[in-house]
């Protein structure tokens, strides 16, 4: 167990303008699973070969334990990684592969061994141990890349999408055999992905990243509630976020959405806003309707329904996540309600929250 | 069905164009001189074995497949650690003149012996290499790297990069990396470099000729070249030892056959 801390972490890849990671500062705690979210090119997994040591650092610096480990050599760091293709080693056998590791560290052989063995249980490879990893599944080559990398009992483990290349069902099974490895091991975790769905299930905390910068850091729970700006409202949740601009009126308590009026009150300067509402807090109501939306599109996925609208004025679709009830037909007039308390107002210009 | 019929007639004619000079030099091998210049492409009345002694014992071809044996042998070694080495810098390193260093060693594959090889010579004498196997050895090696490090370099360039860095983090440094990682993946690609070279440079001719010129340091190639007279060819001698020439090289392709077609048609190492 270690923690891992990134101070002001800055690389540009050379005959780049751009900087690929731009002064990320993270605190990752003992045993802690840190999740790394973002689009691709955003810098998550540069930084994650950063603190593998598989990519030079620009400047800052990055502590392992307190110690400031820049200049040590991946091999020293004593970290693991599973990585999105697996890498496993075409040549070598299954135990080979996952005792790989073990023999560089002068270990005696009954304990690679036993390591190993004990390893291959927990995974289910016991079965396999013998066999080279293009006669074997991809899950199972997920399984002997996660073994490789428990099997060091490292300080840190490193995954960099290592769930990408699974089919769907595998994936989810994986990621609750994660979760519990987790648990087991208490190890501390650093985990990229641009998957927001295995970010919120299986992060402690997120930190959620974009052109280089982390944009926002949290549990997952509060980032999806009170996302820091535009980026993050937009990218976490799916579908997204309704991002619709909207005007105050004259008094500074109601805000004009479309037709819509709605008991908002100002705050700041910003005349213009952008109010941000998720797909959930919007109520398909004829009690007390805000505005009235024409169905575009339904799409039932069973145990709820997304329903695209268009609203009078408002130039973007606005989608609502509906329970499994709803009978909302195409080119109907549907009245909606939106749950203010819920929503967020987004500065247009900085696209930052306001409240 | 008829596809198949046509692929067959194609593959034994293209075997019988192959295999109908080796066929014939084989029962050459084991007639005299004077039998074949009767009659060509006679079968053998009478199977002269005691011909092979005669030109291994006699003849001297025992120093001349030891010869052979020692220049290909060192050479093939040398190219193949050293070019793989070079292949695996190329294809890895991300350093400042990688491509140029590579444009380089392989521009050298452009130019004909013809022109490389007076100044080869004048660069033995003045090293004192000139007339030694060591001289011929190295010559070779420097001949063949280019297109060693070529076919290995792209080779090494399809093993994804991930699986250098998962040795890298599994605790490995640069050079056991090398060896341990890279070099047994690349086994088939090895594979073809050690027979293609091994062939090139068992019947290699020119460089021979020019650089070497004692009797007991000639490769097989000029000791069949010995046979040659200007008045008179010893037609029967020559196929023999054509054969005694020949032998080793289909012992090595019956064996690495299977790894050269490997070599040559790999490509995926997932």
């Amino acid at each position: 167990m270690a923690t891992v801390a990134l101070k002001e972490l800055t690389k540009r890849y050379a005959g780049s303008d751009l900087l690929a990671v731009d002064a990320v500062n993270l605190d990752v705690k003992h045993g802690e699973f840190m999740v790394l979210l973002g689009p691709s090119g955003c810098g998550k997994s540069t930084t994650l070969r950063m603190i593998a040591g598989l990519e030079s650092i620009g400047s800052g610096d990055l502590l392992i334990d307190g110690k400031r480990v820049n200049t040590v050599p991946a091999k020293d760091r004593d970290i693991a990684m599973v990585f999105q293709s697996y890498a496993l080693y075409p040549h070598m056998s299954v135990f080979d592969n996952l005792s790989f590791g073990l023999r560089r560290r002068d270990i005696a052989r009954s304990e690679i061994d036993r390591r190993v063995t004990n390893v291959a249980a927990t995974l289910g490879l016991s079965e396999l141990l013998k066999r080279k990893p293009h006669a074997l599944s991809g899950g199972q080559r997920q399984r002997v890349a996660l073994g490789r990398a428990i099997v060091r009992d490292p300080k840190v483990f490193l995954f960099d999408e290592p769930l990408s290349n699974l089919d769907a069902a595998l994936r989810v099974g994986m990621r609750g055999e994660l979760i519990k490895l987790h648990h087991k091991l208490g190890a501390t975790m650093i985990y990229v992905t641009h998957d927001q769905v295995e970010a919120m299930t299986m992060g402690d905390r997120i930190c959620i990243m974009n052109g280089g910068k982390v944009v926002q850091l949290g549990s997952p729970l509060d980032v999806y509630r009170d996302p820091a700006d535009m980026f993050v409202a937009s990218f976490l949740g799916s579908p997204p976020t309704n991002l619709i601009p909207g005007r105050f009126d004259g008094s500074g308590s109601t805000l004009a959405v479309g037709q819509a009026k709605l008991p908002v009150a100002k705050k700041g300067e910003a005349e213009e806003v952008i109010f941000g509402i998720r797909p959930e807090d919007i109520r398909i109501d004829g009690s007390a309707p805000h505005t009235y939306g024409e169905v575009l599109a339904v799409e039932p996925l069973g145990a709820e329904t997304i329903v695209r609208f268009r609203l009078p004025d408002v130039a973007h679709d606005v989608l609502v996540r509906g329970p499994r009830s709803v009978t909302a037909k195409v080119g109907e007039r549907v009245p909606l309600a939106f749950d203010v308390a819920s929503a967020h107002l987004f500065d247009p210009l900085t696209t930052r929250r306001i409240a | 069905m008829i596809s198949r019929a046509f692929l067959f007639v194609i593959v034994a004619l293209y075997t019988a164009f192959a295999a109908g000079p080796f066929l014939w030099v084989a029962t050459m091998s084991l007639r005299t001189t004077s039998e074949i210049s009767l009659d060509h492409y006679a079968w053998p009345e009478k199977l002269h074995w005691d011909k092979f002694p005669q030109a291994w014992f006699n003849s001297n071809y025992s120093v001349y497949f030891q010869n052979s044996t020692l220049v290909v042998i060192s050479a093939v070694i040398v190219l193949t650690v050293v070019g793989a080495m070079a292949a695996h810098c190329f294809a890895r390193y991300r350093f400042r003149i990688n491509r140029l260093l590579y444009f380089v060693i392989f521009s050298a594959i452009i130019f004909p012996p013809q022109i490389t090889i007076i100044a080869l010579f004048q660069i033995l004498v003045d090293y004192g290499l000139y007339n030694s196997l060591l001289g011929l050895t190295l010559v070779y090696i420097a001949v063949q790297l280019p297109l060693t490090v070529y076919i290995l370099e792209s080779f090494f360039a399809r093993i994804p990069a991930d699986l250098f860095d998962a040795a890298r983090i599994d605790g490995y440094a640069e050079w056991d990396i090398f060896w341990k990682v890279s070099l047994p993946i690349a086994m088939p690609a090895i594979a073809t470099t050690v027979i293609l070279n091994t062939i090139l440079l068992w019947n290699e001719f020119l460089y021979a000729v020019v650089l070497i010129t004692d009797e007991a340091k000639r490769t097989l190639p000029l000791g069949i070249q010995r046979f040659m007279g200007d008045q008179l060819e010893d037609v029967g001698m020559i196929a023999t030892g054509l054969m005694i020439a020949i032998i080793p090289v289909v012992i090595i392709y019956i064996f690495f056959s299977e790894k050269l077609i490997q070599g040559m048609t790999a490509g995926a190492v997932k």
